[in-house]
């Protein structure tokens, strides 16, 4: 071969130069397989990283539909006015020539520039410093945009002022992403955009999907709030150069179920050339939508509860309603104000408006997450355990008159005298169930014994989560048997538990738990909110519900004859003339309930306001729903007929006219009565 | 190609190295394409596009080859001292400003002519090789006196010099190697060589050691960019021992900026891998990491390391291995010294600019700007390179006197 032929020459001068160039190009050999082969990847890396920027690309965010699949929370798109500075290179560099300073020179040189046509006098760019350089780039860059934004903003006619640290920050960081000039271009500027936009080199909008709430406050916190968020979920990349704006779910069942609404992002690849500038662009991994929620809430339900609280105790009341299936659990409503638009959240809410919210603790989901007395409502429980230990429904209890206040009754524990909103005189125990003698039912709880109470209460799970929102729910209050039993608990005490004052709290969502278990013949049931979730491609196919209806938790225990006493007590409450209840009843609709007013007192025991109450259910004859009404207030004069009857009235009357003669809604497949476990 | 020798009736030109140029041509005129595809525009008319007057010069330069094989070297030779004393002259024309034109690389480099801006530093390397080779072909016994081995210095200083004052250390280093090999091949006593490499050697140490560790006041002037490639090259800091915090932050970024070049070329050899991504496919040129102006001239090897990969440095160098042996094989083969020193010459001097130049993209060399012969982009050093091997032709077709 040749280079052995070289390398055998006799002539040794030339041996030796071939020699040399032998090892010459071993060392070039070497080195290349070193750095091409060897190390190779390490230079791929390296060319990676400079050349290339990963952009986070958010999911679509399943909707929130209602049992008849109407939506209450969905995306609409976002346009956003923005620069793309990869366009702008060249007129970048034309304003940078333009602004650079020049001086006329005439040249006097000889040389073939004589030559060639070329005139003797020219323009001299003027020698300029590294900083000044730097300076004039950044003025020309500035100058540019800043004219665009002037453009674009006469345009559309508004002003769009460009910060100049904005600008560069955006133009260091994110040279690669478009710069946002103006944000949420509403439809006449989209259209003035539009009509101009031929001639607009570097300008354009960009797509953002941002979450919408049709019903504005309808159910707000139920749905929940969204927050800006544009970290990476579990199992996703961690690392990405850019994000584009995403959301997360911080109260509600946005917050709950995000894992499921949310989907999963995708990513972008830029390729980025040495300026940092975006080449092109390549989709590495598609996002995947995320999932629908169908919730068990009624639309229509939820808007009467949430306008008949509007209708009589304003806008800025405390008070909540819930309405619930009796037999599913499923929540067909769960209304709290005051409210808030959720909106505001998702499009950013301005401070002005959040701290309106935050004075009138807005956020707050009265439903569940707060603490009510509840008041006369709990003589059912109380009724229910003193019937299991005997008492006779018939037999006649006399009531003492109040010497202080002729007319009503009231009663001595020791030497506390605890007062009767009713009359003195001989009650039965539907008499006073409905007129809701605190003496009859003070008497006969201390008969039954504090501990059937408690055990009784444990049935209907008072003081535990019923699990409808994880984390956004209160437990509420309520005696353990030790501590009813401990030397120190007076019959006073248990005095007080009887007529729903005290030691115990409840929730409104508790209290529907408890009024269904009532009216549907026993089973406690865990509270539905969720029907189930759907893929977004396919919104038709079968997806087998997740959470399934009627799930039961406990049984009462309780013989069918004593809740038919229960039962029919509290359809007279409400049907009877002088029961407490009057005000909700419904013409043709058998409405049974149970008024309560609790008081509120303050740190020195003094009367400071009042929680009322109306929980009842319906139809008497085989019931389906039950409603919940609660309202705080610290105007005098209220009672729970009064203030939650005619609230209570407006949702029966939605219900009535929603499920016309039947009395059904859609009804999802109730399941025989068997314990189970949370569903969640 | 063994049986050439044994030939009864001798080629007219060496085949095999006819190919190999063939093959450097072709890849050179692909990858100058592909590097200046970025800055393309399409305001340019097509003979203005570098790939074509690119192929243009290779036609040039193969002409200009042709012409010379046609006039035996002896008769070039003996016109040799006027081709020398023409390349000083225009070497010291064009330290004059306004004949010599720096087109903003601070280097005094070229003469604009109306249709090319000539280098005369290329050309140059051609006169001293022919002077050299006329000049080292006298009798054997000459060569040992030495006022024949202090006037061949001479001769070789005289362009080294002069091109160091453009300044471009580059070519002027080249000389050095070139005049060396052709003075040891022409069999200048070994006691000489040897004197010479310890002299060149310690020099070479002293401003070294001069450039990278002197204090500001004892150094040799020298263009900054110089001293900056060489304190990049042996990774030595840009800030003096005790500079503060921020000179030594601006310090480490004109660093960073100096060594952005090597840095890049490094990277796209590097990322290249053993295939390569494939021609018009590298991202280093097209993105302009690799800065636009560097590309097609004396990075054109990292352009073809990183669309080529391994296998593309390997039939670079074994394109440039085929044609440096032919031409170790013309020069045993020539009718005379004087024949033997020309091949010699110019086989060491394209040696030497493929050496320096690949050995610059993977870091084994310092950066100098001297292209890669025939694949770099350039009128002077591709009409140099080929005239240069056309002169090594010359030798082989009349290697036989009668």
């Amino acid at each position: 071969m040749l280079i052995f032929d070289e390398l055998k020459k006799n002539d040794p001068q030339l041996r030796l130069v071939a020699l040399v160039l032998v090892a010459g190009f071993l060392t070039l050999l070497t080195g290349l397989w070193w750095v091409q082969v060897v190390t190779s990847r390490k230079y791929q890396t390296h060319q990676e990283t400079q050349a290339y920027r990963t952009i986070r690309i958010p999911a679509i965010r399943g909707k929130i539909l209602d049992r008849e699949g109407r939506v209450l929370a969905e995306n609409r798109p976002r346009y956003n006015l923005c620069v793309y500075f990869d366009d702008l290179g060249g007129a970048f560099q034309q304003e940078y020539d333009r602004l650079r300073p020049q001086q006329v020179a005439t040249s006097g040189g000889i040389g073939w520039k004589f030559w060639r046509r070329s005139s003797s006098s020219h323009l001299n760019r003027v020698r300029l410093s590294r900083a000044q350089m730097d300076a004039l780039t950044w003025q020309a860059r500035f100058n540019v945009v800043d004219e665009i934004c002037r453009r674009v903003g006469a345009q559309l006619g508004v002003s769009l002022p460009l910060d100049p640290k904005r600008f560069v920050r955006s133009y260091e960081e994110e040279r690669a992403m478009p710069f946002v000039i103006m944000p949420n271009l509403n439809d006449a500027q989209m259209a003035r955009f539009e009509e101009n936009q031929q001639d607009d080199h570097g300008v354009n909008l960009q797509l953002l999907a941002v979450r919408y709430y049709p019903y504005h406050t309808t159910a707000a916190h139920v749905l929940g709030e969204m927050q800006q968020d544009n970290q990476s979920a579990a199992g996703e990349d961690s690392f990405f150069n850019y994000r584009l704006p995403d959301y997360r779910g911080v109260t509600g069942v946005e917050a709950i179920y995000d894992d499921q609404l949310h989907g999963h992002a995708g990513m972008d690849s830029v390729l980025v050339n040495s300026q940092g500038l975006r080449q092109s662009e390549v989709v590495v991994s598609q996002p995947e939508a995320g999932e629908n929620l169908v919730l068990t809430l009624d639309l229509d339900i939820q808007q009467a509860a949430e306008s008949a609280i509007l209708k009589y105790q304003g806008p800025n009341a405390s008070a909540s309603a819930v309405v619930m299936e009796v037999h599913s659990g499923d929540v067909l409503a769960l209304a709290s104000s005051p409210t808030f638009d959720p909106n505001d959240f998702a499009q950013g809410i301005t401070a002005a408006k959040y701290k309106e919210i935050q004075q009138l603790t807005a956020e707050k989901n009265r439903a569940t997450i707060e603490n009510y007395a509840p008041g006369s409502i709990f003589k059912t429980v109380v009724a229910l355990a003193a019937l299991e230990h005997g008492l006779n429904p018939h037999a006649i209890y006399d009531v003492q008159e109040n010497p202080e206040r002729p007319g009503r009754g009231c009663i001595y524990i020791g030497r506390r005298k605890i007062e009767d909103t009713a009359p003195p005189g001989p009650y039965d125990f539907e008499k006073a169930f409905m007129h809701s003698s605190n003496a009859y039912f003070i008497t006969n709880g201390l008969w039954a014994g504090v501990e059937n109470i408690i055990r009784m209460g444990d049935r209907f799970h008072l003081g535990e989560r019923t699990g409808l929102l994880p984390h956004q729910e209160t437990a509420g209050e309520f005696p353990t048997l030790a501590h009813v039993t401990a030397p120190d608990w007076r019959a006073g005490d248990t005095a007080n538990l009887c007529i729903g004052q005290g030691e115990i709290a409840v929730t409104p969502i508790q209290m529907a738990v408890l009024i269904s278990a009532i009216a549907n013949g026993g089973a406690v049931l865990w509270p539905q909110l969720v029907d189930h979730f759907e893929s977004m491609d396919t919104p038709l196919a079968p997806n087998p519900s997740r959470f399934s209806a009627g799930l039961v938790r406990d049984d009462l225990n309780v013989s069918a004859r004593n809740l038919e006493v229960v039962r029919h007590a509290m359809l007279a409450d409400v049907q009877s003339p002088g029961g407490s209840g009057t005000r909700a009843a419904v013409p043709g609709f058998e409405i049974c309930g149970k008024t309560g007013t609790a008081q509120i007192q303050d740190v020195h025991n003094r009367t400071v306001g009042h929680n009322y109450w109306f929980a009842s259910f319906a139809p008497y004859e085989n019931p389906k729903y039950a409603v919940v009404v609660m309202v705080q207030s610290y105007v005098e004069g209220g009672s729970g007929g009064l203030v939650c009857g005619p609230i209570a009235h407006d949702i029966y009357e939605e219900i009535i006219q929603k499920t016309g003669a039947s009395h059904s809604l859609a009804n999802r497949n109730v399941k025989p009565n068997i314990l189970q476990s949370p569903p969640l | 190609m063994y049986e050439m020798h044994l030939n009864d009736h001798p080629a007219r030109v060496d085949r095999l190295l006819l190919a190999a140029l063939g093959g450097l041509l072709v890849m050179g005129t692909l990858f100058v394409y592909s590097a200046t595809l970025a800055g393309g525009s399409a305001a340019i008319p097509w003979y203005d596009d570098i790939w074509v007057r690119q192929v243009f010069w290779y036609l040039i330069g193969l002409g200009s080859a042709a012409m010379i094989c046609i006039v035996d070297y002896h008769v070039l030779a003996r016109w040799s001292l006027v081709a020398y004393g023409l390349m000083i002259l225009c070497l010291v024309a064009v330290l004059i400003p306004h004949i010599g034109q720096t087109h903003g690389w601070g280097a005094r480099r070229w003469i604009d002519l109306p249709f090319f801006q000539f280098q005369p530093s290329e050309f140059a390397k051609l006169g001293f090789i022919l002077a050299a080779a006329h000049f080292l072909s006298r009798p054997a016994d000459e060569l040992s006196q030495p006022w024949v081995f202090w006037k061949g210095i001479a001769l070789m200083l005289l362009p080294f010099g002069l091109i160091l004052k453009e300044p471009d250390l580059g070519s002027a280093l080249v000389l050095i190697p070139t005049g060396v090999v052709m003075m040891l091949v022409a069999g200048t006593p070994k006691r000489y060589l040897i004197k010479l490499g310890l002299i060149v050697g310690l020099l070479g140490i002293l401003v070294l050691a001069d450039v990278l560790f002197a204090p500001r006041g004892l150094q040799i002037k020298m263009q900054d960019y110089q001293r900056q490639r060489l304190l990049v090259y042996f990774g030595i800091d840009f800030a003096n021992k005790n500079a503060t915090p921020e000179e030594r932050a601006k310090a480490q970024r004109l660093r960073a900026d100096k060594s952005y070049q090597v840095t890049q070329a490094l990277i796209s050899v590097g990322s290249g891998g053993l295939f390569g991504k494939g021609w018009c496919k590298g991202n280093q040129t097209a993105l302009g990491y690799l800065p636009a102006g560097a590309a097609h001239n004396d990075f054109i090897f990292s352009v073809i390391a990183e669309e080529e990969g391994f296998v593309g440095s390997l039939v670079v160098l074994t394109l440039y291995a085929v044609i440096l042996f032919s031409g170790l094989r013309i020069a045993g083969q020539a009718r005379d010294r004087l024949g033997k020193l020309v091949a010699v010459g110019v086989v060491t001097l394209i040696f030497s600019h493929v050496f320096v130049n690949i050995g610059m993209n993977i870091r084994i060399v310092p950066v100098t700007g001297i292209p890669l012969p025939l694949l770099s982009y350039g009128g002077s050093s591709v009409l140099c390179s080929l005239i240069a091997l056309g002169l090594m032709q010359n030798v082989y077709i009349h290697r036989r006197g009668y």
